[in-house]
């Protein structure tokens, strides 16, 4: 019998398959060939990108070899840096220029590692990375939202193969984004409680979802999951803003991070994924009733008219099964170039 | 300069890309993969092989045929792998913080012709006699009080979630909740209506029509529109001209209009982009049963609209589209309204 489950924050309903399921290897894809030739995003091609906006570098003066972490602007925005919003209407139109920021996190200076293959110094460096450019890009007051997020496969929309996140600052608050704070508001308003806390309670106690936890974040697969093998990342304590992490809990999101990318790396043989942060809106004070978190999501299922049309995903791993398959993978992690199991 | 564009109905935001942009003929060989068949694999949905589907729904079929053999034109079955099921109660029940139901509803699909003839291919006639089948399902549905909302879609093409078998045929889901996306282009039709006492699509219509670059092709009661802010390069919306909230109770004798107008559509399309993956979608009202329970919907005959979706499947949506609902689309709706608008079919 499948069923409908509905999304305690945005009121979403999804379906979830429970006796129609798919095994891990159902999704196997075709193996892709990665290639560093003539890479942007390569020691020694430092040239071939925008200058960087900040990096971490073991050695060597800027846009040259030797950094962990290189932050550049997109080459290719989709919005641009310079000019004034100019908001109009057009009768019963709004428009307004396409301003924003538009950068590139270039994880790791090693074309074939992602993040799920990642040591966890390796990792707690991009985040450092995203917490130092979230808070640069607040002090502009032209925008209202810092999206970063991370495309991972050409189907997942990655148009290079060097591992990469990104990051867009917004004049707008986006719409997405947008229905989660209501919903969160609403649910708060009802209970004076903020329904991600409620959460990460629920998710604890219950276990069988979750797949990461340490004293400060939980990683699982939430009762609602859109897509198969769906993860959030949440930090148990509350803070609607992500730049207001406490400094010494970015290893645990660190490790919390990668452990998740690599145990669906491990288990789904290297799909496809995205990974977006949801933070609160540009306004300087935190809020009560809204959670900062990570939504991992690997492209797995395509997502058909119906689901477009609607609203109304059709999910046919049920999330605790999915969590007890990742839990089930020992970590393998490719690090200088040789598989090697176990943590690190 | 690139430009963010608001939709007026819900009020999405989308990213009209200049930096990335792309000529309308960049996105051509977008093609849909060619069918396949396995060996000895025979179409479940063509005449003669009516057994290997399960037991039909409803049919229009010759006088002196017999259901679930040949002689049919078109022919409405549930769904072989059905997502909800029609047969039980709706049982709502929380877990913990969360809710559930069941999955009760209807999945059906209309097979639009019993030769294997491609969504491109179907001849005016049968589109028209599964518009009008589809019209009597949903009247026949709006009776089944458990279901809300009936949503009708056709998906084409493996990118678009249309499966390898290229017969043409439309989907119904019937679902016992009210969907988000519809729940929302509802709730911001009515809130431009609170506001201004006009139907938002109709106000679309009207400055579309005045200012041009967007207008597709328009027939007698029908308008194709290349939305001001489209998500997905090449989008486009059927609507009527004139005001009504339900399709289900649209005038029938304007269906051989409306399907020479999407015809038109999809002819020029194709001259553009090729044989392209799509979603098409209908939005109509939900189903209203109880007169004097109202309330929320009290003005929803004046403030919706239903029309057409089609959301051909060219890009890849990215986690930037998905995490925020924000999408970026690089061609500019009035470039792809003028390349298909002068295409020569």
């Amino acid at each position: 019998m499948n069923e409908l489950r509905c999304d305690p924050i945005t009121g979403r309903w999804i379906i979830v398959f429970l006796d129609r399921m798919p095994k891990p290897g159902e999704f196997l894809l075709e193996p892709h060939q990665k290639d560093n030739k003539g890479c942007a995003f390569c020691w020694g091609n430092e040239a071939m990108t925008p200058p960087e906006i900040i990096a971490h570098r073991k050695h060597g003066p800027p846009n040259s070899p030797g950094w962990t972490v290189r932050v550049v602007p997109n080459k290719y925005p989709a919005l641009r840096i310079e000019g004034d919003l100019d908001k109009e209407g057009m009768g019963l139109f709004d428009r307004m220029n396409g301003v924003g920021a538009h950068e590139v996190i270039i994880d790791t200076p090693d074309h074939f590692r992602d993040m799920g293959d990642l040591n966890y110094s390796e990792a707690e460096e991009v985040v450092w990375a995203y917490l130092a450019r979230s808070i640069d890009l607040k002090r502009d007051k032209r925008f209202k939202y810092i999206l970063i997020f991370k495309n991972y496969g050409k189907i997942a929309g990655a148009s290079l193969e060097h591992p990469h996140s990104q990051l867009i600052a917004l004049p707008i608050v986006p719409k997405r984004v947008q229905e989660e704070i209501n919903g969160a508001a609403k649910y708060f308003e009802y209970k004076e409680r903020c329904v991600f806390c409620d959460m990460v309670r629920e998710e604890c106690a219950e276990e069988e979802r979750v797949i990461y936890e340490d004293d400060r974040f939980l990683a699982f697969c939430p009762f609602v999951s859109r897509f198969p093998y769906e993860v959030w990342i949440l930090p148990k304590k509350h803070h609607s803003d992500f730049t207001n992490i406490e400094r010494d809990s970015i290893p645990s999101v660190a490790r919390a991070l990668r452990d998740s990318l690599a145990r669906i790396r491990t288990l789904l043989s290297d799909p496809p994924y995205n990974f977006i942060l949801h933070t609160s809106p540009i306004n300087g004070h935190e809020r009560d009733d809204y959670h900062w978190h990570i939504e991992i999501i690997p492209k797995l299922a395509k997502v058909a008219g119906f689901e477009w049309g609607s609203g109304f995903y059709i999910n046919p791993v049920p999330p605790d099964m999915a969590a007890k398959n990742l839990l089930s993978v020992d970590i393998e992690l490719k690090l200088d170039g040789i598989a090697k199991k176990g943590e690190q | 300069m690139p430009e963010l564009r608001k939709d007026p109905v819900i009020g999405r935001w989308v990213i009209i890309s200049t930096e990335r942009a792309k000529r309308p003929d960049q996105f051509t060989g977008s093609e849909v993969e060619k069918e396949e068949f396995a060996p000895g694999e025979k179409c479940p949905f063509c005449e003669g092989n009516e057994s290997m589907t399960p037991p039909e729904i409803y049919s229009l079929r010759k006088p002196d045929s017999r259901p679930n053999g040949p002689g049919w034109e078109i022919r409405v079955i549930p769904s072989i792998t059905p997502l909800l099921q029609i047969e039980g109660d709706v049982e709502r029940r929380g877990h913990g913080m969360y809710d559930l139901i069941n999955a009760r509803g209807a999945h059906e699909i209309i097979v639009e012709t019993p030769q294997h003839v491609k969504e491109f291919q179907l001849p005016h006639e049968q589109a028209v006699k599964s518009l009008n089948i589809i019209l009597d399902r949903l009247h026949d549905l709006e009776r089944d009080q458990r279901i809300k909302y009936v949503l009708v879609f056709k998906n084409y093409g493996k990118a678009a979630g249309g499966g390898h078998i290229k017969h043409s045929r439309l989907q119904l889901i019937g679902t016992p909740v009210n969907l988000k996306r519809v729940k929302e282009e509802l709730a911001g039709a009515k809130s431009y209506y609170d506001y201004k006492d006009r139907c938002v699509f109709c106000d679309i219509i009207k400055q579309e029509l005045k200012m041009g670059q967007r207008v597709v092709a328009e027939s007698e009661y029908f308008i194709a529109l290349s939305p001001f802010a489209s998500r997905f390069p090449f989008e486009m919306w059927l609507l009527p001209k004139s005001h009504s909230c339900d399709f289900y109770k649209m005038d029938r004798s304007q269906l051989p209009d409306f399907v020479s107008l999407r015809k038109e559509v999809f002819g020029k399309m194709r001259k553009v982009i090729g044989d392209f993956p799509f979603n098409l979608i209908c939005h109509t009202a939900p189903f209203r049963r109880d007169a004097k329970k109202r309330g929320y919907w009290e003005t929803i005959e004046y403030d919706y609209h239903w029309h057409f979706e089609l959301l051909p499947i060219l890009t890849r949506v990215a986690g930037f589209e998905w995490g925020s609902g924000f999408y970026i689309n690089p061609l500019p709706p009035e470039d792809a309204c003028k390349s298909v608008r002068e295409a020569k079919v």
